[in-house]
């Protein structure tokens, strides 16, 4: 070992290279941190020093419904982006590489439009006068439309499609990782498809589960445009009232302690997640 | 044309000078800013030589914290009034300097200390006629649910009209609105909840009558004309039309103020609330605008309705606000 690998090793502890990391902590720091920081204090300061947004907060029955209704929604998204996303990042993983490729480019596609125009997308096909229910009703099927929209309905598949690609990305890296001859293996000692799945491919493809879910879950829960305009004022999202909150009624400090409670929230279900797959497994299915 | 080419060549010559004198002006976008841009900022960079920056949407959080900071970025800014009279309150508008802007044309109920009118306008019942069988002629009709099947659209945010709506259509006679009855409107309002589809911005109020998704609506007149001139086949009551205004204000320690003035002067005129009502169907705050416009804009202005005509009570809710806000976001979530 040279001396100069030895002292960028004994660097604060640090192993060698850390150095590297500078810029993006820095970004991180100066654009996270001191902002939350920020946050925090309006949250106890404005329009005076002390609890009372908090108070306000958790005394008012909208807020709490509000939350209730950001942390259901989150939930409920991620279940479905979840079940939807594992065939296809199942086929993906064991697609040839070419074929998986294009596949793969095809649902990246979608991230690249703008995300209004994709909810607009979503407003013409799920209205009451929309495709869908023009179609069903043409064909027979209904002869009422169905309220595809102003509902959790509308909401979950908005946000379903915006969010797969979050899932499919991690799903894939951990269902790649898993050695194809542990399924053979089952199948020669007799295991059925079903017992397969449930017994060998579900707990080892857990972590990019976890990944994935807790990514989609996270970034559900401070949506904005999606619930907005495809949801009903009775499935109101945070996001949509923190806004309401701070640029109509000007209430900066009732604002960032919902903005806090919510980071807050958000932050103690990472922690409980590390704890219950570990961060080991987590960070390997990214 | 000229006027266009005129203005731009202004704006050049403007930029090009040594000391180009700029100011900022912010308002909601679309089609009503693109107006406001052609009616008054560029018609006032041609005559003045005032550069006019645009901005916007107009966001109340923004212009507290711009007051707060002590950075204020817009010079004027288009605001509903009952807001203004709010901001005013609080400390965070400049008073309007009546010397430079004459006052005597001005529609007092649009402008006071602190604002100079923008524009006015009606809530007016609107109706997709493919989707409506007959002829709705009051908000009452609008909570007529076995006689008028089919959604109905409302103005989503806490503000002046819906609560108001739902007191007229429930009995309560015009005059005996304020101070609101929140019980009895949320009440009434309770009877369609399941019935109503909420719009957030013009444009979304325009889609949902224009496709029959939403039957009838409460609509801002402008976006009716619109509607109608785009010859989409929709039907208006003016009957009980509401009206309420925009405002143009200067926000505490503007860094253009001079400029600023200057430019509400230029709005307010009776040449630029003409222009901006036949470019926007909204109605003009200056009282001596209708002589310089064509008579069938006229005709479609809430001026040509005050028969019925109800005048929603800014100060009422500039007083109220947060408190309407509270309940009104309680019930709406539940």
């Amino acid at each position: 070992m040279t001396a100069n690998a030895l002292r960028r090793q004994s660097f604060a502890g640090l192993p060698a290279g850390s150095g590297g990391a500078l810029p993006a902590l820095t970004l991180v720091g100066l654009f996270f941190i001191v902002p939350v920081v920020a946050l925090l204090l309006r949250s106890v300061t404005d329009p005076e020093p002390g609890l009372q947004n908090y108070a306000a907060l958790f005394g008012s029955g909208t807020y709490v419904r509000v939350f209730f209704n950001t942390f259901l929604v989150a939930a409920v998204v991620t279940a479905v982006t979840i079940l939807v996303a594992f065939p296809v990042a199942w086929m993906l993983a064991i697609m040839p590489p070419a074929l998986g490729s294009i596949v793969f480019g095809i649902i990246i596609l979608s991230m690249w439009t703008n995300l209004l125009t994709r909810t607009y997308a979503w407003m013409v096909l799920l209205q009451r006068t929309g495709v869908i229910n023009r179609a069903l009703m043409g064909l027979g099927v209904i002869h009422e439309p169905l309220p595809l929209i102003n509902n959790l309905t509308g909401v979950t598949i908005g946000m379903v499609y915006i969010m797969l690609p979050f899932m499919i990305l991690p799903l894939v890296g951990s269902l790649r990782a898993i050695d194809p001859m542990t399924l053979r293996a089952a199948a020669l000692c007799g295991a059925s498809p079903l017992q397969a799945f449930r017994r060998i491919l579900l707990p080892l493809s857990l972590p990019g589960i976890a990944a994935g879910g807790l990514m989609v879950f996270v970034m559900s829960l401070g949506y904005f445009v999606t619930p907005a305009l495809l949801g009903g004022t009775s499935n109101m999202m945070l996001a949509e009232m923190i806004a309401q909150t701070v640029q109509s009624l000007l209430n900066w400090g009732l604002g960032s302690a919902a903005a806090f409670v919510l980071l807050a929230v958000t932050m103690a279900l990472y922690a409980i997640q590390l704890r219950l797959v570990g961060a080991k497994r987590l960070g390997g299915g990214l | 044309m000229k006027l266009i080419l005129a203005g731009v060549l202004a704006g050049l010559l403007a930029a090009t000078a040594a000391k180009a004198d700029e100011m900022v002006f912010t308002s909601w976008g679309g089609t009503t800013q693109e107006a406001q841009i052609k009616s008054w900022a560029e018609p006032f960079t041609a005559s003045s030589g005032i550069k006019v920056l645009q901005d916007g949407p107009t966001d109340y959080g923004k212009l507290k914290a711009m007051v707060d900071a002590k950075n204020v970025t817009w010079d004027v800014v288009d605001v509903e009034m009952d807001f203004a009279i709010k901001a005013a309150k609080d400390g965070l508008l400049e008073p309007i300097d009546f010397a430079v802007v004459p006052k005597d044309d001005l529609d007092p109920r649009f402008s006071n200390e602190h604002a100079v009118g923008s524009f006015y306008y009606s809530f007016v019942l609107a109706w997709n006629k493919g989707a409506v069988s007959g002829e709705p002629t009051s908000w009452a009709d609008m909570f007529d649910t076995k006689k008028f099947p089919g959604k109905r659209t409302f103005y989503k945010w806490s503000a002046p009209g819906v609560i108001e709506i739902a007191l007229l259509a429930d009995g309560v006679p015009a005059d005996k609105l304020y101070p609101l009855d929140l019980e009895r409107a949320f009440k009434k309002l309770d009877m369609i909840k399941s019935d109503i589809v909420w719009w957030g911005g013009g444009a979304e109020s325009q889609q949902l009558i224009a496709s029959g998704e939403a039957a009838f609506g409460q609509l801002w007149n402008g976006r009716v004309f619109a509607l109608e001139k785009d010859g989409a086949d929709v039907g208006v009551s003016w009957n009980q039309n509401l009206t309420a205004a925009d405002v143009l204000v200067v926000p505490k320690g503007a860094k253009n103020k001079d400029s600023a003035m200057k430019f509400l002067a230029a709005a307010a005129s009776p040449a630029g609330q003409a222009k901006f009502a036949e470019a926007s169907g909204y109605a003009p705050v200056n009282t001596k605008a209708k002589a310089e416009m064509p008579a069938d804009v006229v005709k479609g202005l809430p001026d040509a309705h005050v028969d019925g005509q109800i005048n929603l009570d800014m100060n009422y809710w500039a007083e109220h606000r947060d408190e309407i806000a509270t309940r009104w976001y309680a019930w709406q979530t539940k």
